[in-house]
């Protein structure tokens, strides 16, 4: 705004300050006006109806005051089906209802994680400390990882490049399986390509870890290794449901996945995650989530800081595996 | 409170850079080429440069150089600041000794990020 206004300094009322007051003033005068109570620019109808979705099919609390999220994460299928707001995409889906757009209007309004090395420390001490212990614990030589709510890879992508980054200790020989699932497809067929744009790829990691890792495109993308793609398989999940084809894990991470959810969804989620937890095994939540007062089947680990295991009392087991 | 040098010849460039710096907590000073930025760096050096590639007078890549030769001209941190964004570049430039690079156009969240990876903030 200030280049703005430099750059039009011979017409001295179009400061800043002053555009500021005009926009309170034209808000203030369209509220008055208006005959709907509107969020952001959309109905209070729509917003109420778009947030029935989010909760029923991926578990997902809307709040009014995030609006902004909503039309941004929705714009793609809005443009998609030519559709100029999301008040007619919700007259659309009244019309004719479809159970299929539904499921992917819910999909598409998941948070997705977009930067690379997020939640940089934790996954640093997963793999000086939480591996290793697995690594030990198992005897196998063999570990398996899952990362919820992949998105398109960041997460998933930055642990195998850090892995692949080691040149000593015990994990240097074992056999890491990385294992994304989101529930969105779209976000998912970019983290199958490892292809990341302009923004994306200036977004947490180092320009080392870039220039080791990724080729330039001609189109100015930048590709992922294909060693690297290679370590982590993807899959398309709703958290919601039960876990048991993913198989088992010696660590999950479900980081800036609850937040975004109702309390009961969440412990939905925790649930079947658990269920998916091998003996002792590591769950970990974002560095700014906790599962106390959540979650009593899970407990602080004592070996890994921000890790969780399941309780130790046979009772709580006989609980989780009832749930 | 750490100081940044913004090097680059758009005066806006150097406005939208310094109030995303300053809004870190740095103190920020600005130059509008290499030659001006050297002059500067002999009287004190700051603790980091976002630094331009392409200037009249000294070039980016010739001040670094030149940064680098200087007594104590180790110390600073250099982000490199550019449109030149092919690894060719990228590779020259942290041959030369640059800490960290990023391609324009860019972001205050990339500017954050990439001063969080040079050890910054």
């Amino acid at each position: 705004m200030r280049i703005l206004s430099a750059a039009s300094s011979a017409k001295p009322d179009w400061s800043e300050d002053f555009l500021n007051k005009l926009a309170v003033f034209i808000s203030l005068d369209w509220g008055e006006l208006g005959q709907d109570r509107r969020i952001s620019g959309m109905q209070d109808s729509t917003f109420q109806r778009i947030s029935d979705i989010a909760l029923r099919e991926t578990g997902q609390q809307l709040s009014p005051s995030k609006a902004y999220l909503i039309e941004a994460r929705l714009a793609t299928i809005c443009r998609r089906e030519n559709l100029t707001s999301l008040d007619d995409l919700v007259h659309c889906l009244n019309a004719r209802p479809n159970p299929r757009f539904e499921a992917e209007i819910g999909a598409a309004l998941t948070p997705k994680i977009t930067a690379f090395f997020n939640d940089k420390d934790q996954t640093e001490r997963i793999v000086t400390h939480g591996l290793p212990e697995r690594l030990k614990a198992s005897g196998t030589g063999r570990l398996r990882v899952l990362c919820c709510g992949v998105g398109s890879g960041q997460e998933a992508y930055s642990l195998a490049m850090r892995l692949d980054e080691i040149q000593e200790g015990p994990l240097l020989n074992a056999e890491i399986d990385i294992v994304g699932v989101d529930v969105c497809p779209t976000v998912l067929s970019t983290a199958e390509t490892g292809i990341y744009n302009h923004f994306e790829i200036q977004k947490g990691l180092s320009v080392q870890r870039m220039m080791a890792h990724f080729t330039r495109l001609d189109s100015g993308y930048w590709q992922l290794s294909e060693t690297i793609r290679n370590v982590v398989t993807l899959q398309k999940h709703n958290l919601l449901e039960a876990g048991d084809a993913l198989g088992f894990f010696d660590v999950i991470l479900c980081r800036n996945v609850l937040p975004a959810m109702s309390r009961e969804t969440q412990l939905q989620v925790l649930n079947s995650l658990i269920a998916q937890l091998l003996p002792n095994a590591l769950l970990f939540v974002g560095e700014s989530e906790t599962l106390l007062g959540l979650c009593d089947d899970m407990q602080p680990s004592r070996s890994v800081r921000g890790g969780y295991v399941r309780g130790t009392t046979a009772e709580s087991k006989d609980e989780i595996a009832v749930a | 409170m750490k100081h940044c040098l913004v090097v680059d010849d758009s005066r806006v460039v150097r406005t939208v850079a310094r109030r995303i710096v300053e809004d870190m907590g740095f103190s920020v000073g600005e130059a509008g080429d290499g030659a001006n930025a050297l002059e500067i760096c002999r009287e004190q050096l700051p603790d980091a440069i976002l630094l331009d590639w392409n200037m009249p007078v000294m070039n980016g890549l010739d001040f670094l150089l030149a940064l680098r030769r200087i007594d104590g001209g180790d110390r600073p941190i250099v982000i490199f600041c550019t449109n030149e964004n092919d690894p060719e570049h990228i590779g020259q430039a942290i041959r030369a000794g640059a800490n960290e690079y990023i391609m324009k156009p860019f972001d205050a969240d990339i500017v954050r990020s990439k001063f969080g990876e040079a050890g910054l903030v």
